[in-house]
């Protein structure tokens, strides 16, 4: 199922986030791979459930079978795909293939720099950049693949692409934002917010784009993770009410404040989007609460 | 200019044979600058390398300050005529310049045998006598018209073409925070000129078929041929 059918119908479309594990799915027909284990958690609570492509730059088994798995088991994957691994001949053909094994969904990035991640001595492809690659996309959606060329059996999915509220200056990451609807982006998810100014700021400027936009929001787990976040992960700021929040409760109340807290969050802004993309980073169990908390009821859900 | 930095001498040492003489190579103006294979420096690697029981049959950096050892002719007519003797002696060139100033001592000595004292490491500008910062990626395509002149090919991590991925901050690369985001330079001197307009436009893939090597320039006083795997572009510099 494409989310624009959901979109088209304005309800308010919930996702959540998995990651592969680092390895491989093994042939036994009764294993549980622990994205798939996540997924479990998430069943008629969400609309649809992102992969992640190597993220972080980190390696890991692909977006691609984790999609797939999740799809062969009733779930509704949002494939992710990044330039940074891929020229624009394995771009393409991934979108085709992915199509082809039944993916509906597609989110578009740019990916985080190799640097980042745990093979640092890679060659960064970034062969395309993300406008390019959601034009690119598009056009494969129109027959024709990016040089011109025509498909047998063009592919049929909705377009994802995220944008980063945090950034600034913000007129400049809008500059981006609206190349990649142009260039055909359909919906947004956007980077972790967690500050109310952000949001407002971000909201005002681009309440005209006519453009579906999800709110991101990362399940915040301790106070180490909202240093760890304001230090080390690019775009992201915690505020410290925030970590102190977390930190004013004892480990094994963590994940039910956390719950009370992400909740809280979207419950207060979500009128302000199409949707909320929560990205619980190992913590799906909670993802009910959040929505709960949320009052959020995607009416049925997937699966 | 050709940045370029020494190779360090223990890991030159290694790959120089028992008994091998070796003639040293200087470039005196893009090494000079980078105080890689200057006059001085090709002197002290002379030394250096005696110091460690390597056996040099000469030295020189071929022509005066800005004379560049990648001008083939000029290498050549120096090698053969100041140093005939000495090369006569010489088993091996070791050559502090670029990856091209190298390839330009295989063609004056007649192929002769070569180690690389250097690590060519960019093309940039010499910014002060102490810096020497990259600009330019030397693709073949230019695309700065619409940037105000920076390149994000270069300045960007990621070489990104249509704007800023989502992870600066403070102004900073999300790869290492003492580096300026490329493509926030790109806004603020482009809002300093009122021309933010030019970023707007969508910017199509780059053709890396002109940024394929090796590519070759054939010139003459009033044309020039750029081949490379795109084709080979001939342009005129008079009406």
């Amino acid at each position: 199922m494409k989310l624009s059918e959901l979109f088209d119908k304005s309800e308010f479309v919930v996702t959540g986030e998995v990651g592969p594990v680092k390895g491989a799915i093994p042939r036994d027909k009764d294993y549980v791979p622990p994205c798939m284990a996540e997924a479990l958690h998430l069943e008629k609570k969400v609309h649809a459930i992102n992969v992640t492509d190597n993220q972080s730059a980190v390696m890991k088994l692909g977006s691609m079978a984790a999609s797939v798995k999740l799809k062969q088991n009733g779930f509704e994957p949002i494939y992710q795909i990044t330039c940074r691994d891929r020229n624009r001949i394995a771009l393409q053909s991934e979108i085709l293939t992915a199509f082809s094994l039944g993916v509906d969904n597609m989110l578009l990035l740019t990916g985080d720099h190799t640097n980042l991640g745990d093979h640092i001595e890679a060659k960064p492809v970034f062969d395309l950049d993300s406008v390019q690659l959601v034009k690119i996309a598009a056009d494969l959606q129109k027959g024709k693949d990016m040089v011109g060329n025509d498909l047998l059996n063009a592919p049929d999915f909705f377009i994802g692409a995220v944008v980063n509220p945090n950034f600034q200056p913000l007129d400049l990451q809008l500059i981006k934002m609206k190349k990649k609807i142009e260039a055909g982006a359909q919906f947004f998810q956007t980077q972790a917010v967690y500050e109310d100014s952000v949001i407002d700021q971000f909201v005002a400027k681009t309440e005209l784009f006519d453009c579906p936009v999800q709110l991101g929001v990362v399940v915040l787990k301790n106070p180490a993770m909202g240093k760890y976040m304001n230090n080390y992960i690019s775009g992201i700021s915690v505020p410290q009410k925030w970590i102190n929040e977390i930190g004013s409760v004892d480990k094994a109340d963590r994940k039910k404040k956390s719950a009370e807290m992400m909740g809280r969050f979207i419950r207060k802004h979500k009128d302000k989007f199409q949707g909320v993309h929560i990205m619980p980073l190992g913590w799906t169990d909670i993802v009910p609460d959040i929505l709960e908390y949320a009052e959020i009821n995607v009416n049925g859900g997937i699966k | 200019m050709h940045a370029t930095i020494q190779k360090p001498v223990e890991e030159i040492v290694k790959h120089i044979k028992p008994g091998e003489k070796v003639f040293v190579v200087g470039c005196n103006n893009c090494a000079w600058k980078c105080h890689s294979g200057g006059e001085d420096e090709t002197k002290a690697m002379s030394e250096r390398l005696e110091k460690r029981g390597i056996e040099i049959s000469g030295y020189t950096v071929p022509g005066p300050q800005g004379m560049s050892l990648c001008k083939l002719d000029h290498t050549t007519k120096v090698l053969k005529t100041e140093y005939d003797e000495q090369l006569k002696n010489t088993d091996s060139f070791l050559v502090l310049g670029c990856g091209q100033g190298v390839h330009t001592v295989i063609d004056a000595t007649d192929g002769g045998m070569v180690h690389p004292g250097c690590d060519t490491i960019f093309g940039g500008e010499t910014v002060s006598e102490s810096e020497i910062n990259e600009y330019c990626s030397l693709c073949g395509e230019c695309i700065i018209e619409f940037t105000g002149g920076l390149c994000p090919l270069t300045l960007c991590a990621k070489s990104l073409l249509n704007g800023p991925c989502g992870g600066a901050e403070n102004g900073k690369c999300e790869v290492d925070a003492d580096r300026n985001c490329g493509w926030i330079m790109i806004y603020d001197r482009l809002m300093k000129l009122g021309r933010l307009d030019l970023i707007e436009s969508y910017q199509k893939p780059k053709n890396h078929a002109k940024w394929s090597r090796p590519r070759s320039l054939k010139v003459s006083h009033h044309k020039a041929s750029f081949s490379s795997m795109a084709g080979t572009v001939t342009v005129s510099n008079i009406d």
